[in-house]
């Protein structure tokens, strides 16, 4: 077999083992995401909001919900950005 | 394992074991999650068509363009995993000829991406199609007019960037409470020459680190060649917006054998300030600072790339001020020092964000 497959079998092997580990992790050690009052979902939504899109770009304006919803599945792939942000962004900006 | 001691076993080894291993390993990587829809029901994603539009106009060393750019972005989603997403570009770069005239020039149109999104769980996305390279930020992130800060090319930009025809892994996740692991690993299989549509084989990846706290990401990416001289790329990228000032800071180091180089860019919003409000928070401040350093390849090829014929310096300061949202006026002025000439070059524009939705939008 030559490196370069090798090579991307190691990067999976390696993804895929802090993918299993991170979700266990994330459920333990975040319990503010668990938080249930809508504020501080809100509150938390906008933190995340300003750190992932601040990343590349100014603010922009809420969109309608649906629209909203299709520009974070587009950001989503596009910037990476994790599935528990993108929930919480996509709450933030359509409440 | 001691059979991977011998000749045999080793063979059986790659033509058996190996091949279950990453079956297993790819059925549970790829498995979806149950409970990992992305939207309520009320919140359906919709197709949309945005995108920017911009008008430009330069001077650099003397010589003035006028550059027209429409760039055209549809997405449309289906269902909660699927999302197929293209981008064109018609640009009209308009010219005197030498000796005076009318302006004139060649409208080019040119194919982004057009690619199919599959999230398959909360850690992978598989694309399919045409894809812009993740190689760097600038590339994927921070091309869009809207988007980058100014207006003029980093000098960099072309090296391991050329378009991708094939598959690409992505994804992002936490790792833990204080770091986000994201990552895009991918194939391009096709060479393709036909103008506008332009491609070439390659292999490679990308893997970053975010820290939300202190908010900044590094990361570094990789890119192998599969055709012509089949060399290698490196790159290194930073992305930095500390929380206690309106300051944003993105930089990408890249060596290769076309030509090595980094740029440094820092935009300052100037909403801090206590006079005149209404207007200095709309305004940011843009200062670059880029080197390129010639590669292993000749000049003639280096400018067919769109990369400097010589080892060149440039510093850029640029405004821009925010009209409303997704409008902005945008101006610059950049000093390129090089063995092939020394110039100016100014810039003033207007880039537009726009977005329409193509379906039933929801309550607003």
């Amino acid at each position: 077999m030559k490196p370069v497959p090798i090579l991307l079998l190691v990067l999976l092997a390696a993804l895929a083992a802090f993918a299993g580990s991170s979700s266990k992790k994330e459920a333990l050690e975040t319990p503010v995401v668990h938080a249930t009052d809508a504020d501080s979902m809100r509150a938390l939504g906008e933190q995340r909001f300003r750190a992932n899109c601040g990343r590349c770009h100014a603010a922009p304006q809420k969109f309608p919900p649906r629209a909203t919803a299709t520009v974070l599945r587009h950001m989503r792939v596009r910037a990476t950005i994790t599935d528990e942000d993108m929930r919480l962004v996509l709450l933030y900006m359509t409440q | 394992m001691p059979y991977l001691c011998t000749k045999a076993g080793r063979q059986r080894w790659r033509q058996t074991v190996l091949p279950r291993l990453a079956a297993l390993l790819l059925l549970g990587f790829f498995a979806p999650a149950g409970g990992h829809s992305q939207t309520a029901d009320t919140e359906k994603a919709v197709p949309i068509l945005s995108g920017t539009a911009g008008f430009l106009t330069s001077v650099t060393a003397g010589q003035t363009l006028l550059d027209t750019q429409v760039n055209p972005v549809l997405l449309l989603p289906f269902g909660d995993r699927w999302l197929v997403e293209s981008r064109g570009e018609f640009e009209g770069r308009f010219q005197r000829a030498p000796g005076g005239g009318p302006f004139g020039g060649p409208v080019n149109k040119h194919l982004d991406y057009l690619q199919v999104d599959y999230i398959a769980n909360p850690h992978v996305t598989i694309t399919t199609g045409r894809f812009l390279t993740p190689f760097g930020i600038f590339n994927e992130r921070l091309y869009p007019m809207w988007i980058r800060a100014l207006q003029p090319d980093p000098l960099i930009l072309p090296i391991a960037t050329a378009a991708s025809d094939g598959t690409m892994l992505r994804g992002g996740f936490p790792v833990s409470r204080r770091a986000n692991l994201n990552y895009a690993a991918y194939v391009s299989v096709a060479s393709i020459g036909v103008n506008g549509v332009e491609s070439e084989r390659h292999v490679g990846g990308r893997l970053g680190v975010f820290f939300p706290g202190p908010r900044l990401e590094v990361g570094a990416s990789w890119q192998k060649v599969l055709q012509d001289d089949r060399k290698n790329g490196l790159g290194f990228h930073l992305a930095w917006q500390p929380s206690a000032v309106p300051l944003s800071v993105h930089s990408e180091f890249v060596r290769s054998n076309q030509g090595s180089g980094y740029w440094m860019e820092g935009a300052y919003r100037l909403s801090h300030l206590y006079f005149w409000q209404k207007a200095m928070r709309r305004t940011e401040l843009v200062a670059r600072g880029q080197q390129f350093f010639s590669g292993n390849i000749r000049s003639d090829a280096a400018q067919q790339l769109g990369l400097p014929a010589a080892n060149t310096s440039e510093t850029d300061f640029g405004i821009n001020y925010f009209l409303k949202d997704g409008l902005k006026a945008v101006g610059s002025y950049g000093r390129q020092l090089s063995s092939a000439g020394n110039f100016n070059q100014w810039t003033v524009g207007i880039a537009y964000r726009f977005l329409t939705p193509l379906g039933r939008e929801g309550t607003p």
